[in-house]
């Protein structure tokens, strides 16, 4: 099925008239098919944003959402509101010839209305994995005709990564909890971006073995898995340091006793662009100061004093 | 003046009030469109694409479609709902009949129904139906020998509402974090433009409840006289009563499939209604249609183009205005059984 609604791809990037179409497919298996490259883009995923900004593709970008934050420049963008529910109007407004949409952080009922409204929409999954952030680059790089800047962006990030695996290699894993949420309790669970970035730093993530993606938890089970190290995601707003003296009280558990509680930038770690990169660097940090030959690197901005 | 030339004068006056929302609904927005475009679109003499064409054809008509409809409903839900009861506080969000819809809608939403045509037939009947469980619900629990005491009944409205809210967070515990934040988003209860089919769905749901509650107009008036009196006029009570409880719930049960559960319109419109026209249903209850659709399309308008680019949930907005409503009926109420 799958080869052959590829062969009717190539055989309409071949009939006359559409010889200029452009045929990508997204992340979701999805062909999109544009007449030409895209010239003015809307980003309604930070973690896009940051990667079209970073592979030269900004000049294309004409809208953001609210979250676009990164780099600053983005915020300089015309706003199409929040994630959750993009104002429509001001959306269509920009004339994008094309959307770029997430499953996790859209809605459905968003990419409804961007179908009946006729534009193009690339979906993007949440990556399950730092390989998946680095095919996203690429992909995006295709669709925007800027592959070399994306493949010279995609390999300083692999060798980056490689050279946090190779300070890890042969150390012992602590046990790590990340707190992507504190009330209710939500962690990365299996095949999230957030557990292999921590399998990657050397850390045994205690909640990788929990549900699908990034599902909540109790307080006691995380507790019962006595981490070693914890890691509190900050989202701005004082999210962090209401939820540390929460853990502080837990005394008993080695992190705590060992001062090993720490706060890291969650846009680091959840949003998947190229910072997710910046985000394992400080995981390694965090897991294994002893890896790094500046031992005051151990006493990072990050860390929680 | 007969009473048909009273009610054609008061449908017509509404009517051209709902019209003049509309049109300035159509013409406010945070795309800016020129007037004479609005108009030129409207009338068919617009551009055959483009964004403007897409912005008001696409986006702010289906959307004041379907806040028309909602604020409709709901108008009549809460006129059908006092009348029944005998009760000006009864209201769809009161009487906890919202939180049971919103229970079946949620658990729809959690099992994967999305916005296709037949997903829109599930959602509201699974509305519908605890919107009809909800019902029942507060109905045997406050009922009493003699009849259903406004404190009972608003006691039971709030214990039904309370328990069907636990059992939404139940669900809202096991939801996939992914599609979270979409089921917070709308039980916050906000107006979205809704695809044709779905319009479809939701337009003639919404007819089915009118039809029922509007059948019954008359019967309202004599159920006024008590359940005896009524049927020493050939009335019916309890086929009555059956009839207007399922009208009303099937219109409460498909305004929160499609929009969410949006509070108070039901009070506010029926109370404004009858401190202007009378207590008398069967000028009521049309009244109410425009006017509810009127009501709720100004709320809208202002919930998405106050804070332009984002928005404002509809339903806060309504909750705003409704709960002083409230308060003060109670008092009058509380007043007037004072010794």
């Amino acid at each position: 099925m799958t080869a052959l609604c590829r062969s009717l791809i190539l055989a309409l990037c071949f009939l006359p008239g559409i010889a200029q179409a452009l045929t990508v497919v997204d992340q979701t298996g999805h062909a999109v098919t544009l007449p030409a490259a895209p010239r003015r883009i809307v980003s309604l995923v930070p973690g896009v944003t940051e990667i079209l900004f970073a592979i030269g593709a900004q000049d294309a970008l004409v809208g953001v959402t609210d979250f676009c934050d990164y780099p600053p420049d983005a915020r300089r963008k015309a706003r199409v509101g929040d994630m959750l529910a993009p104002n429509l109007e001001t959306l269509v407004s920009l004339r994008p010839d094309l959307v770029v949409a997430t499953r996790s952080g859209n809605r459905e009922e968003t990419f409804d209305q961007l179908k009946r409204l006729g534009l193009p929409v690339y979906l993007v999954d949440e990556p399950p994995s730092i390989a998946d952030v680095l095919r996203l680059v690429g992909g995006l790089g295709q669709l925007t005709g800027r592959r070399d800047a994306a493949a010279a962006v995609a390999a300083g990030l692999e060798r980056r990564i490689t050279a946090v695996r190779e300070r890890v290699a042969g150390r012992p894993h602590p046990r790590v909890l990340y707190v992507l949420w504190p009330e209710p309790l939500i962690v990365p669970g299996r095949g999230s971006l957030v557990s292999e970035l921590i399998a990657s730093a050397g850390g045994e993530s205690v909640t990788a073995d929990q549900g699908q993606g990034y599902p909540r938890m109790s307080l006691e089970a995380a507790v019962g898995r006595a981490p070693e190290v914890i890691i509190l995601a900050r989202h701005g707003a004082g999210t962090g340091p209401a939820a540390r003296e929460q853990w502080q009280r837990l005394e008993s558990l080695p992190a705590i006793r060992s001062g090993r509680l720490y706060a890291a930038d969650g846009d680091l770690l959840h949003r998947y662009g190229p910072r997710v990169v910046d985000g394992l660097e400080l995981l390694a940090r965090l897991i294994h100061p002893e890896a790094f030959t500046h031992p005051e690197a151990v006493t990072h901005p990050e860390a929680v004093k | 003046m007969t009473g048909a030339a009273r009610l054609a004068w008061i449908c017509g006056g509404l009517f051209v009030i709902l019209s003049v929302v509309a049109l300035g609904s159509l013409l406010v927005g945070a795309a800016p469109v020129a007037p004479g475009t609005v108009f030129d679109l409207i009338t068919g003499r617009g551009p055959g694409q483009g964004t403007e064409r897409t912005v008001v054809l696409a986006i702010r008509l289906p959307r004041i479609a379907a806040a028309v409809l909602a604020g409709a409903a709901l108008a009549v839900a809460g006129a059908g709902f006092q009348g029944l009861t005998r009760n000006p506080l009864a209201e769809p969000s009161i009487l906890g009949v919202s939180s049971g819809a919103a229970f079946g809608v949620v658990l729809g939403q959690v099992s994967g129904l999305g916005q296709g045509i037949v997903e829109a037939l599930g959602l509201t009947a699974l509305g519908f139906a605890g919107a009809l469980v909800a019902g029942v619900a507060v109905y045997l629990i406050a009922s009493t020998a003699g009849g259903l005491p406004v404190h009972t009944l608003l006691l039971a409205g709030v214990i039904v509402g309370i328990f069907f809210s636990a059992a939404i967070t139940v669900l809202i515990s096991i939801v996939d974090t992914n599609r979270l934040g979409g089921v917070i988003h709308w039980l916050l209860g906000s107006v979205a433009p809704i695809p044709p089919g779905s319009l479809g769905v939701f337009a003639l749901a919404t007819a089915a409840g009118l039809w029922l509650v509007l059948g019954q107009a008359r019967a309202l008036n004599l159920l006024a006289l008590g359940d005896e009196g009524a049927l020493e006029l050939g009335v019916d009570a309890l086929r009555v009563k059956r009839r207007v409880f399922a009208g009303a719930a099937l219109l409460t049960g498909t305004v929160v499939a499609f929009v969410g559960p949006i509070g108070f319109v039901g009070l506010i419109v029926p109370q404004a209604l009858r401190m202007l026209l009378g207590p008398d249903t069967r000028v009521l209850v049309p009244a109410a249609v425009l006017a509810g659709g009127a009501f709720l399309l100004a709320a809208d308008t202002l919930a998405r183009t106050v804070v332009a680019p984002a928005e404002l949930s509809v339903g806060v907005l309504t909750s705003f205005c409704g709960a002083p409503v409230f308060i003060w009926l109670l008092r009058s109420r509380a007043g007037r059984a004072a010794p």
